[in-house]
């Protein structure tokens, strides 16, 4: 048996820089380069005081010029970026949940897109007051998608996922009037607001702010997540493997990138067709390997076990690799740097959503009713590719890690079932987790999520928090590229328990876990609201009693910030390792990272050493901990 | 309080007892004076298995102390809580070695106390075969007397080992309920201090079996986490330092169960709370993921591994078969399948209700069987299990096999009803459960007419014995093709492989090679597997190269290879549950056997336990060997070193035990008489030099051998 050792963020690099040396060879540009290009900054933008609402500006505060044009001071034009920076995260998440909401309203017993799930379609019926006996189940699932979609716009009311919220959490969004009605209503609020001539008052922008964010998590994001589940099938725990070294130098190399499962859950479906690893296989490869990119790999790992390739800044190393015959990409997150870097080898950069086109890409427009027939062609398409490949630049670092993932809230619910006692305990609930931090054997938890950023040094945040929090008992549930990173170093991989204080240890020893658990894609943040909602529920307190704490270490995105806005407004302390662009005003400054508490009882914390970050996290629990008593 | 502030309480009460006492002994005995518990190699156990260091006198117990001190750390984290456990534990264990200062004897039945090695490796079998499928601690008083023997009953008829400490013991004694080692429930003290004896029992089974370096903690934790199936009830008001007990028991793996309700907080799978102790049978068994096997068997009385070292005295009795008086037998005899009606139950003569208490009879009881798998082969192994099936009836008391058995039913089990056709069901019931990879049918035709058991004992069962042993004189190791691997013991002792050949039985004593045949038969994956003889290296060591295969494979490659007859070379490996143990004496150039039992010192300078704890595990260890009892009569021990005549001492109860067969062996092998008449046992001699004098003047074989090393 060979022993358990995490890959560390020097291995990570080396392999990068190996890779950049293949570039070299091509001439072709990396995020590397780009980013020294790019620094320093402009400061005004950092700070969030530059202003090009209106073509009177821009606008840039200075202490001799400290109102714009317009008359507006630097709270206001921080507020207003902010505000528009979270209206733009939350519109493309939402927008995302939208799309999954229309691929819903197609699904039929033998069309592409069927119910995978339906007792979870059933439950959320329930939950929304529609009636399901006797209702065929895909004659619900078009009814639930047509009252998914009216969420979007309805006129009147605030989002029905609310209700899954403890009722003191509701009421704190009521009295602080955040409670979001339609979510596109939030995002077309928020552009109206900040435009020209309209709010320019830090505290109403960030009500707004927060507001926005929740139409996302507790709007748009959920329904992406929920019904996803529904036709996807709601993740449980499968073991698969990360980093480069999943590529398969003699198989056809596809990888899937971006957020929206739908497509990729094709790509996965057609890339197992015996008929098209017949076609491979004439193309002179032994078999077809798709992997995955971003978040979209985060949603076909959780499901299918499909290997994840890499995160947010490994998406050109894929391409480096010399080995992939196809990039597939949806929405969200794409470098159009893929396109010309495509070029440099045989890498086919297929796009396929109207929402994201780029130059140098070849378009092959996805949709749902067609979505089997585009898929093959990808695929196809790919496997022609093959013999394009140019020997002498293939290069796969032979790095990975095994990795179990696929907990969604019910899994780990389930999960935790094995812990208890059938003549004791009640199951499918989180009582033991409540049980293990209440003793003391657990600490507290942290929601680890969010992007990579160049401003730190990549993946090297989010591996150094873990592991720290590991090691004080700090159990984690992580989303999006911070999963990835913890997959790709090995801390998903149940041997990981190993580098656990003994709390956390034996808590994964008894429930067969690994330190750290994946719950997906950032639109799956949703799911951690769930769960968090339902601790504090199966604990008996607030949500922003528990000691339980956000992180975004690395992150770089406006969803990142509307994230950033429902978890705080949800009740969780949120702590940054890269600072918002808000700096210029010490309003907003005092509003976030403090003045918000008022009304969610949570805010933001921004440290950018991140060995004190893990200190102020522990601190927080800690504190948490001696006011409930525990 | 907060849970890690009681273990930390807890752990500081125990541990300042500890220092208390260990000061008193220094002031009133000195600091040379030596500590130590009775008849273990182990120095302190659960010191020596965490820390690797064993303690010999008061200078070092202090000393030890002040290590266990620095285990006591105080951060509101789970490690400092299983450090402190581990820590009262260690405390405990200074508080009990200090009551055996000086030669006493502190506890007296039905405390037990520390557990000698011997009945650790005794234990060793059953733990591996789920005879004894876990390990009860209870701990307190239960809500009423009722309570606590109904609790014990309800593990005792699971065959689960019952450890009591404290108010419970009294309160089953109260009841009158039976304790001891031999039905497997165990009083171990009044204070709490005493668990320590049973955390001893775990962590010297890892030493013993699982081959745990001492001082390996995390071993040592990995082993009893993953192997020990013990478990913890502990009855309301809890305190601090059962509390902090709990935290080290916790820490080893064993789950608690309590029904104090406001104490501390639950914590899954590990400190459950229950009000109800009636339940704590179950949800302890779940806890602790233990499975009973379950055979249900329709007699009025229980039926469980529990019972089987139950003696029934002459005052209890309420009749006796009894084979050296009367004519009496057990047998099993294969039929085909149209003679046999499956589950048919005969009983040929009068019932045990017609005898008068007290009064002796013939019994005579035939298990018929038929299965397409069946061989003839197989009846003797289905015949040794008898004796253990009809010992863990409830009341009933077997000894002896083939045609001098002896039972005796109790009043008691007469009393509730126990009559002569539930011996049927029992036999019946265990075959069909045991063996139903060979028995289609199964019928039991028992015979109380003393005519017919004369009759049959002559006609039926003698003949068939003759014909058994002629068959068996026949089994040698150059007879047959094959061995067979026994990898049973891998549950407790992960790398030890026995090859099993029919001179030589495994270590156990409970495996020979038409076990393992059978064993094989009814289950072609299980434990023993087919092992080819068919690459000799060298036969007078017994070592071949697909013997080696086979043991590198099975052990995983902890072991790279082993000779058959050898103890010098590559001998086999022992699991720890050997039934005898040999080892040289260079004095003699002969070697010296100590049996389980034996629990004097050998000429060796080293007890049994002693020379015990220096193989085991699985490990070689060239010199010593751990072997069955019957093994030594046999042509094929220590073949490669000249055989039995290199045998110089053995304990006078095991030399009288093998002495007709070691003497029928010696004669045929060299033509000498009385061979064990030259054996030394601890009545002639337990030093070398009295030893070889003795030797001389016998004119022992092995002082003109060749020296050994």
């Amino acid at each position: 048996m060979s022993e358990f050792k995490l890959t560390t963020v020097e291995e990570f690099e080396a392999a990068t820089a190996r890779l950049l040396e293949t570039g070299a060879k091509v001439g072709a540009d990396a995020w590397q380069f780009r980013v020294k290009n790019q620094t320093p900054h402009c400061k005004f933008g950092e700070q969030g005081i530059c202003c090009r609402i209106c073509s009177m500006g821009p606008c840039r505060i200075t202490p001799k010029a400290p109102r714009g044009i317009c008359g507006c001071d630097a709270h206001g034009i921080a507020g207003r970026n902010f505000l528009r920076f979270t209206a733009g995260g939350s519109a493309t998440h939402s927008d995302h949940g939208r799309e999954i909401c229309h691929t819903l309203h197609t699904v039929s017993p033998d069309g592409n897109y069927k119910v995978k799930d339906p007792e979870k379609l059933i439950r959320i019926a329930q939950e929304w007051g529609v009636e399901t006996e006797g209702k065929d189940i895909y004659d619900l699932a078009h009814e639930m998608s047509e009252l998914a979609l009216l969420e979007y716009g309805k006129p009147f009311g605030i989002q029905r996922w609310l209700a899954r919220a403890p009722k003191h959490t509701q009421e704190l969004w009521h009295a602080a009037g955040i409670e979001p009605r339609a979510i596109d209503r939030e995002v077309s609020t928020a552009m109206h607001m900040t435009h020209m001539g309209c709010s320019s008052k830090p505290e109403a922008l960030v009500r707004q702010a927060l507001r926005c964010g929740l139409s996302d998590g507790w709007g748009g994001s959920m329904c992406g997540t929920e019904f996803s589940d529904v036709m996807f099938g709601t993740p449980k725990p499968i073991d698969t493997e990360a980093n480069l070294g999943v590529m398969v130098e003699e198989n056809v190399n596809i990888i899937v990138h971006g957020h929206d499962p739908s497509l990729s859950e094709m790509i996965c479906e057609y890339a197992d067709d015996p008929e098209l690893i017949a076609y491979a296989k004439e193309m002179g490869a032994k078999g077809i390997t798709v992997s995955g990119v971003c978040c979209t790999s985060n949603e076909v790992a959780m499901r299918r076990g499909v290997p994840m390739a890499g995160n947010f800044l490994q998406q050109e190393n894929v391409v480096l690799t010399g080995a992939c015959e196809a990039i597939v990409v949806d929405v969200q997150c794409i470098f159009p740097a893929l396109g010309p870097l495509s070029k440099c080898f045989h890498t086919k950069f297929i796009t396929t959503s109207e929402i994201a086109q780029m130059p140098d890409s070849d378009f092959i427009k996805f949709s749902a009713e067609t979505a089997g027939e585009n898929a093959k062609a990808i695929v196809k398409l790919a496997c022609e590719n093959f013999k394009n490949r140019k020997p002498e630049l293939v290069h796969i670092p032979q790095l990975k890690q095994k990795a179990t993932v696929g907990y969604s809230t019910e899994a780990i619910k389930k999960q935790l079932d094995t812990v208890t006692n059938s003549f004791v305990d009640k199951t499918g609930t989180l009582m033991p987790l409540v049980d293990c931090v209440k003793s003391g054997v657990l600490r507290g938890a942290v929601a680890m999520v969010g992007c990579n950023n160049p401003r730190v040094r990549a993946d090297s945040a989010h591996i150094g928090l873990m592991k720290k929090l590991i090691e004080n008992d700090v159990i984690l549930v992580l989303s999006g590229c911070s999963a990835q990173a913890a997959a790709r170093a090995g801390l998903m991989d149940k041997e990981a328990k190993n580098l656990c204080g003994a709390g956390l240890k034996r808590v994964c020893e008894l429930a067969d876990i690994p330190p750290v658990l994946h719950m997906g894609s950032c639109v799956d943040i949703s799911r951690m609201m769930v769960l968090a909602s339902d601790l504090a529920m199966d604990y008996g307190c607030n949500i922003s009693e528990l000691p339980l704490v956000g992180c975004a270490p690395e992150w770089m995105s406006e969803k990142a910030v509307s994230i950033g806005n429902y978890v705080v407004a949800t009740g969780i302390d949120t702590y940054l390792g890269v600072e918002p662009q808000i700096s210029g005003s010490s309003q907003m400054e005092d509003l976030l990272y403090g003045g918000v508490e008022d009304w969610v009882e949570a805010s933001y914390t921004v440290e950018k050493d991140i060995d004190k970050l893990g200190d102020l996290m522990i601190e927080r629990i800690e504190e948490k901990r001696t006011a409930l008593g525990i | 309080m907060l849970l890690f502030d009681i273990v930390f309480n807890g752990n500081d009460s125990m541990y300042e007892e500890a220092v208390k006492a260990c000061d008193e002994a220094i002031a009133k005995f000195g600091e040379d004076k030596a500590v130590g518990f009775p008849e273990t190699a182990y120095s302190l156990p659960c010191y020596y298995a965490e820390t690797g260091e064993k303690i010999s006198n008061l200078k070092e117990l202090k000393e030890a102390l002040a290590y266990i001190k620095t285990l006591m750390t105080r951060e509101r984290r789970l490690d400092s809580g299983f450090k402190s456990g581990v820590a009262t534990a260690l405390s405990a264990e200074v508080i009990e070695v200090l009551k055996y200062i000086d030669g006493a004897q502190p506890y007296e039945l039905p405390y037990e106390g520390h557990f000698n090695d011997a009945k650790i490796r005794e234990l060793g079998v059953p733990l591996v075969t789920n005879d004894i499928p876990g390990v009860a601690v209870i701990i307190g008083k239960a809500p009423s007397s009722q309570a606590a023997v109904d609790l014990v009953k309800s593990y005792q008829s699971q065959g689960i080992f019952v450890a009591m400490v404290g108010e419970c013991i009294k309160q089953i004694k109260e009841m009158d309920y039976k304790t001891g080692f031999g039905v497997r429930v165990v009083p171990m003290g009044e204070d709490i201090s005493s668990v320590v004896h049973i955390v001893s029992l775990a962590l010297r089974a890892a030493l013993i079996f699982g081959n745990v370096k001492p001082g390996d903690k995390e071993g040592l934790q990995k082993y009893t986490f993953e192997r020990i199936n013990a478990f913890v009830n502990a009855f309301q008001p809890l305190d601090e330092k059962t509390v902090a007990c709990g935290a080290g028991a916790i820490y080893y793996g064993f789950p608690v169960v309590t029904n104090d309700m406001e104490y501390t907080p639950s914590v899954p799978k590990s400190l459950i709370k229950f009000e109800d102790v009636t339940q704590f049978n179950p949800i302890s068994l779940e806890a602790r993921g233990i499975k009973i096997k379950i055979t249900n068997i329709d007699i009025p009385v229980a039926f469980a591994t529990a019972f089987e070292g139950e003696i029934i005295r002459r005052g209890d009795m309420q009749v006796e078969f009894d084979g050296s008086r009367v004519d009496c037998f057990e047998l099993v005899q294969t039929r085909e399948a149209s003679e046999v009606e499956d589950h048919k139950i005969e009983v040929i003569g009068p019932d045990i209700d017609s005898f008068e208490v007290g009064s002796k009879h013939s019994i005579g009881y035939v298990v018929e069987v038929a299965g397409k798998n069946m061989q003839s082969d197989f009846e003797p192994v289905f015949e040794r299990k008898f004796h253990s099936y009809i010992n863990c009836i409830e009341g009933v008391m077997h000894t002896g096999q083939r045609d001098m058995i002896r039972v005796r039913i109790s009043k008691d089990a007469f009393a509730a009803g126990f009559r002569a056709k539930d011996i049927g069901e029992v036999l019946y019931a265990k075959i069909k459960n045991d063996f139903d990879a060979v028995v289609d049918k199964c019928q039991v035709k028992i015979y109380t007419d003393a005519e017919e058991c004369t009759k049959l004992r002559h006609e039926l069962a003698i003949p068939s014995f003759d014909k058994r042993d002629d068959r068996l004189s026949t089994l040698t190791d150059e007879s047959v093709d094959v061995y067979y691997s026994c990898i049973l013991c891998q549950a407790f002792s992960p790398s030890h492989v026995c090859v099993v050949t029919p001179e030589r039985l495994g270590l156990c004593g409970a495996v020979s090679w038409l076990d393992a045949k059978a064993t094989n038969e009814l289950d072609p994956a299980g434990p023993c597997q087919v092992i080819t003889k068919e690459k000799p290296i060298d036969e007078n060591l017994g070592a071949y190269e697909d013997v080696n295969e086979a043991v590198r494979k099975f052990s995983q490659g902890a072991l790279e290879q082993v000779t058959l007859y050898s103890i010098m070379q590559d001998p086999m490996t022992s699991c720890g549950c050997f039934e005898c143990i040999c080892g040289i004496e260079p004095f003699s150039n002969g070697v010296i056997i100590a049996n389980r039992e034996y629990a004097g010192m050998t000429p060796l300078g080293m007890t049994f336990p002693e020379l015990a704890s220096m193989t085991g595990g699985g490990v070689q260890t060239p010199g010593f060997m751990g072997h069955g009892k019957h093994f030594i009569s046999s042509k094929k021990f220590m073949k490669a070193e000249g055989g039995i005549e290199r045998i110089v001492w053995m304990p006078k109860e095991l030399k009288e035990t093998v002495a007709e067969r070691l003497n029928e062996t010696a004669k045929e092998l060299y033509g000498i008489d009385n061979f064990t008449d030259m054996i030394g046992d601890e009545t002639i001699a337990e030093d070398p030099e009295t030893l070889v004098a003795f030797l001389t003047e016998k004119g022992h074989p092995a002082l003109g051998l060749e020296p050994m090393m």
